[in-house]
């Protein structure tokens, strides 16, 4: 069976497996600007977007692509060494292949989060946006509050994604639920970091968002 | 009226030829689209593209006739509204009639050659109906939004939504790529019967291997070391992502329209679904959580006889050679049941596990 997933595409495909949900994971941390950084350290943990931030000021220039261009790179760097660091984590766990393989798996499983915070970094723009426009309270609403059933699906997905990966792939029920279990311990200490803004945070978030806004 | 193939031919060909004569003509006259006449056109095109479909199905290439007939009706009113003049109602109604003759001539002819399918299945019958709702709402929507100018392309986005692409592929299987896909119906609806000899006939050896050396197209067993997805699939995703980022167009409606028309027009490059298969990058996604989803279909082995009917090339749009598998499906299926129709026997493929196939499963040893 194993002789039939080395043609030379599938060997391509095992790469990519690794490297798209880390850019689909990462990206979305590099994006903030100078309008959005202080939302985007509220919204995800602080010390990603500021690991992003630091690799961003490496490379300077002047066109707004290239800037998004690297903004998404340097975002994916720090989405690749948070995959690579969950999946020693989920190694041991697994127990039954390559760490290259665990990481793959870790990769893959991974895409609904980053399907999240792509969303999440959308409805930070949108509020930007929106931030003149509206009263801060239903700012919160539609956008704070509202976002936390996109969080609760695609946590929900990111389980069952877990769950069937690695029924998929042979691994014992027992241990299974041991994958399980670094996913929730992951995501819950991933919405601990940031995510779930509550209104007090909103309260001291609010000005610096306005000053900055209207810097800039 | 016997209808030999030659004579469907014509009816089509002194259809169409007025047709296009009296668009032109009819622009120029009046100043106003002809859409009555332009469908006319449509029609007359598509049931000759197709004709190896229709010949033999008389009876619904007559009713593809009714179509420039209805839009005809409809827009009249409306050109009257724009322009009266009698030039539109000469115009409406030689559109009626060029529509009409081939109508009557299909509906009331008959023929000896008949399509060698068994009868309609109801859930097929089910499929198309919802696919072809399915496809005028995301028309309508799409329409709406660039005469408007808003951004009612909440349809296309949906169809990424994580419910959409994840929860529901739990459920129903890949049932979005084969009922609810727009680009899908078109495949179904407009290419598949295509005569035509398409610019790409064969894809790369290396491309076609990997229906089999990935998990998403591998019903049974796999280990650790298979690729979840192919590799075409993955890499497809990529260039959508990343110009979507480096150019911020999340929720600009330009950036979904040519996405689809992309897909539409790359479909029309290659042989019926090769582009689902190999390069939507949508389709890998459901894949994830497609694998065993509660409502798929079953092959009975051992009711098998052989025939060959349901032949990977021929009835699957994933190209999935049913008698290969062993009662488990692969990801890739997207429930459009047309293996089932195919099949000429009764309970080969069916929704439930016959009891014959749950004998020969516990004997070999597998999970029943």
């Amino acid at each position: 069976m194993e002789g039939n997933y080395t043609t030379p595409l599938a060997r391509w495909a095992r790469i990519l497996e690794i490297f798209i949900p880390c850019y689909m994971f990462g990206k979305s941390w590099g994006i903030a600007d100078k309008k959005t950084f202080e939302l985007f350290r509220a919204m995800f943990p602080t010390f990603l977007i500021d690991g992003a931030d630091y690799l961003k000021k490496l490379i300077h220039t002047d066109n707004t692509n290239i800037e998004r261009l690297v903004a998404t790179v340097a975002g994916a760097i720090i989405g690749f060494l948070v995959v690579a660091l969950l999946a020693v984590v989920m190694h041991i766990v697994l127990r039954d292949r390559k760490y290259i393989d665990s990481l793959r798996f870790t990769s893959v499983t991974l895409i609904p989060i980053a399907v999240l915070n792509g969303t999440l970094s959308h409805a930070i723009k949108t509020l930007v946006e929106s931030l003149s426009t509206q009263a801060p309270d239903a700012l919160y609403a539609s956008t704070v509050s509202s976002s936390r059933g996109t969080v609760a699906i695609n946590v929900l997905f990111y389980l069952t994604a877990m769950w069937m990966m690695s029924r998929r792939t042979g691994v014992t029920r027992s241990r299974r639920w041991g994958v399980i279990a670094v996913g929730v311990g992951f995501i819950v200490l991933y919405l601990a970091l940031g995510l779930m803004i509550s209104p007090n945070e909103w309260q001291v978030l609010l000005p610096k968002l306005q000053q900055a806004l209207a810097t800039h | 009226m016997n209808i030999t193939k030659q004579r469907f031919i014509n009816i089509h060909k002194y259809a169409l030829g007025p047709a296009l004569l009296l668009y032109v003509v009819g622009i120029f006259g009046t100043k106003v689209l002809q859409i009555g006449i332009l469908f006319a056109m449509g029609a007359g095109f598509f049931n000759l593209l197709h004709q190896k479909y229709f010949f033999g199905r008389l009876k619904l290439a007559a009713h593809i006739w009714l179509i420039p007939t209805v839009i005809g009706i409809f827009t009249y009113p409306l050109l009257m509204e724009k322009e009266p003049s009698g030039q539109n109602a000469f115009y409406c109604v030689l559109t009626l009639i060029i529509s009409l003759v081939p109508f009557f001539l299909l509906i009331t002819g008959t023929t000896e050659e008949k399509p060698s399918k068994k009868e309609r299945l109801k859930i097929i019958s089910a499929r198309i109906v919802v696919q072809i709702l399915v496809f005028i709402i995301y028309a309508v929507t799409t329409a709406y939004s660039f005469i408007y100018g808003t951004n009612v392309a909440l349809f296309f986005w949906g169809m990424f939504h994580v419910f959409t692409v994840a929860i529901f592929p739990f459920l129903f299987g890949r049932v979005l790529c084969g009922w609810l896909c727009p680009n899908a119906t078109l495949q179904d609806g407009l290419f598949k019967n295509l005569t035509y000899t398409r610019p790409i006939t064969k894809l790369p050896r290396a491309i076609e291997e990997q229906s089999h050396s990935s998990a998403m197209y591998i019903s049974g067993e796999i280990d650790k070391n298979a690729p979840y997805f192919p590799f075409t699939l993955l890499i497809a995703w990529f260039p959508m992502f990343f110009t979507e980022t480096v150019f911020d167009l999340t929720g600009v409606l330009l950036y979904p329209v040519i996405f689809m028309y992309g897909l539409y027009f790359g479909s029309l490059l290659m042989p019926w679904r090769k582009m689902c298969t190999h390069f939507c990058w949508l389709s890998s996604y459901r894949g994830l959580g497609a694998q065993g989803s509660l409502w798929r279909i079953r092959f009975n082995k051992s009711k098998c006889k052989n025939c060959k009917m349901c032949q990977a090339e021929e009835a699957c749009p994933f190209f999935i050679d049913i008698r290969n598998q062993d009662n488990e499906m692969p990801a890739t299926c997207c429930l459009c049941f047309s293996c089932m129709e195919a099949c000429p026997f009764e309970g080969v493929i069916t929704f439930r596990r016959a009891p014959e196939e749950k004998a020969r499963l516990k004997a070999a040893g597998k999970a029943v």
